[in-house]
């Protein structure tokens, strides 16, 4: 036995334990981590997946991993189904319903943020609370004023609506980022000689570059998802990808080649869109500006 | 050339808070004028009106003669350096200072100029290819005054540049402003909170307090000969010592009584101005460096006070010393030979040829 040299009255501190656990903790959040993406990513991988398979592989009873991939479903998307008119329906009332939110929503939140509006809060709250209106309670409505105007089924219909339901979170979350813009910018740049509007285009959109960055995803990933109005306000030819993408499950069969095709030609867009954008959503534009 | 004036300008906002109460102050040509005061008194809301960047309530400026009331911020001919310099961060210094000039169509190799010379005014020509955030505090602040000096414009406007810095910079680029007007020689109004700033950079300074002008006139003015009680507190640091007093007697006989056993002659030159406010509660105002250690010489109107002290802090180059007369917390300055030690007393010595009279009722600085 060997003989520790302890202080009368000292505690001996186990010195095993608490390296251990200063490891073991990291590592356990690593395990985590993998697990959580795992199972998040697993559906995607699934579906990706499904989209290559021949339809004998995909109805088969024990999954398959290994097949000869084939383009057969996309073929079969687009020839059969005629899903080009359909994506081409989702790209256009996207890019322009949320490119209308966009300009109206900057203009409208720097009003907001950073010029007197007399009740200004009170007008921010009631641009917001018009967003805890839930979709199917205006989906009727919507539905019976469109079939007047004849705007069933068509572009603008789709457009309009999307317009209205993304403009007040759009607002209130630029309202957000363009009222942390140091207000002196502002000033600086109206004794340099620029109007509002310049001011706007050359001053606070690139220094707020990142929450606008943001605030387009949501709107663009808003729109391009939407199911409930697309499917109530269009039937042949405005339909949109998601509204196609629920046709495939059928009263008797699910036809899953086409339908993992469309989901993965779905996905392509976002993904683009978030890996364009996520540069900028990095803050830290402002910093030097101030301070 | 390029005169400010601003005739009975006031502010207010909702009604009901007058931020400016209709002064009226004149700027000649190339002159370096500060307005100084505590938070709250007007001192930057009159220079944002001097701007454009707050509308006038009431009054008029003009600007070269030229009243300027409704016209809009960028036809003043005015150039501002704000508190957190207000650069734009997605643009480099170069771009920073020549954007005002580019806006306003200048001819490249004018702009190339105009940048270079203040660069090499301000010592920032390295730096003209950074952004913002790759700059110091000091850096950042010389960039800011740049971009006013690239315009050439009829009057600079400072609103407390120097805020932000360490103290130690702060001196420094106090320095720099200085030598900056002595080479542009433009018209500058100056805000600070900061009364040592308004001293040393002034040609004029004018001290606000609430919303008023208190007094207008060169640094050595205002620290000698204060119109008011607020000015006389204000300007100065230590502060102005503040103790209650009588005058007592007739004639050319007058007595400064501070307390029961504590009462002496007032300078013979100085009774007639105080004649008239004997047997009343009054304010005798003494500056630290009027209440020193007792000499061996004795001079006239120097007046010996006992003490004990509070707190002394050692400065250096002298001793801080506080005690108390009748009651009265004061400060004084001693000469670091001095055995100044807390608890202990020391004879002082008032200098009642540089004492000041105020009236409690007034305010003012008889």
């Amino acid at each position: 036995m060997r003989m520790t040299r302890t202080a009368p009255g000292a505690v001996r501190i186990p010195a095993i334990v608490r390296p251990a656990a200063r490891h073991v903790w990291p590592t356990l959040l690593k395990i985590t981590t993998a697990v959580v993406v795992l199972v998040w990513l697993f559906p995607v991988y699934w579906i990706v997946l499904t989209s290559l398979k021949p339809v004998r592989e995909i109805n088969s009873k024990v999954p398959v991993f290994r097949f000869s991939p084939t383009l057969d479903n996309y073929r079969d998307l687009f020839v059969r189904f005629g899903f080009a008119k359909v994506l081409t329906n989702s790209i256009v009332v996207t890019v322009v319903s949320s490119l209308v939110v966009m300009v109206i929503a900057i203009l409208a939140a720097y009003a907001l943020a950073r010029m007197r509006v007399p009740g200004e809060k009170h007008v921010a709250l009631w641009i917001l609370s018009l967003r805890f209106i839930p979709v199917i309670a205006v989906g009727i409505p919507f539905y019976l004023e469109w079939q007047q105007l004849q705007l069933l089924d068509t572009w603008l219909g789709l457009i309009l609506v999307y317009i209205a339901f993304n403009l007040p979170f759009a607002i209130w979350l630029l309202r957000g980022f363009l009222g942390d813009v140091p207000f002196e910018l502002d000033e600086a740049a109206l004794l340099d000689g620029l109007s509002r509007l310049q001011i706007i285009r050359k001053i606070v959109l690139p220094v707020a570059l990142p929450g606008i960055a943001s605030t387009a995803i949501f709107t663009f990933v808003f729109t391009w998802n939407e199911y409930l109005m697309a499917l109530l306000l269009t039937s042949v030819d405005a339909v949109t990808v998601p509204v196609t993408i629920a046709k495939f499950i059928m009263p008797y069969t699910i036809l899953w080649g086409d339908l993992s095709a469309a989901v993965v030609i779905q996905l392509v867009p976002m993904l683009i869109v978030v890996f364009l954008l996520q540069r900028h959503i990095v803050r830290g534009m402002t910093l030097g500006a101030v301070k | 050339m390029a005169q400010v004036t601003l005739r009975k300008v006031s502010k207010s906002y909702d009604q009901h808070v007058q931020a400016v109460k209709g002064i009226d102050l004149d700027i000649a040509d190339e002159e370096f004028v500060v307005l100084v005061g505590p938070s709250g008194c007007g001192k930057t809301t009159t220079l944002r009106m001097i701007a454009g960047l707050e509308e006038i309530t009431g009054g008029e400026i003009t600007i070269a003669g030229e009243v300027v009331n409704d016209i809009p911020p960028r036809d003043r001919d005015i150039a501002m350096v704000f508190q957190n310099y207000a650069l734009y961060p997605h643009m480099t210094v170069f771009d920073n200072m020549a954007f005002g000039l580019k806006l306003r169509k200048f001819a490249k190799d004018e702009i190339r100029r105009r940048v270079d010379e203040a660069a090499r005014i301000l010592d920032i020509g390295e730096l003209l290819a950074r952004k913002p955030k790759a700059l110091s505090g000091g850096q950042r602040q010389r960039v800011a005054m740049g971009r006013a000096i690239v315009r050439h414009p009829k009057v600079f406007l400072f609103d407390e540049p120097l805020s932000n810095l360490d103290a130690k910079l702060r001196v420094q680029m106090r320095t720099e402003i200085k030598k900056v007007h002595q080479t542009v020689r433009t018209t500058t109004v100056y805000v600070t909170h900061d009364q040592v700033e308004a001293m040393t950079l002034a040609d004029r300074v004018v001290v606000m307090n609430r919303g008023v002008i208190e007094q207008v006139g060169p640094p050595q003015e205002l620290y000698h000969s204060p119109a008011t009680r607020f000015v006389a507190g204000f300007i100065g640091s230590p502060a102005m010592n503040f103790i209650p007093c009588r005058i007592q007697g007739r004639g050319n006989e007058l007595a400064l009584r501070l307390a029961d056993n504590l009462s002496f002659p007032l300078p013979p030159e100085r009774t007639q101005r105080y004649g008239a406010y004997t047997d009343r509660e009054m304010l005798l105002g003494l500056r630290p460096e009027h209440l020193t250690e007792l000499k061996d010489q004795a001079r006239p109107n120097m007046v010996r006070l006992d003490s004990r002290l509070d707190v002394t802090e050692p400065m250096g180059m002298e001793i801080l010393v506080h005690f108390r007369i009748n009651g009265t917390a004061v400060c004084g300055r001693v000469d670091p030979s001095v055995r100044a030690i807390a608890g202990e007393t020391l004879p002082m010595s008032a200098d009642l040829n540089h004492m000041h009279l105020i009236d409690p009722e007034t305010d003012r600085v008889l």
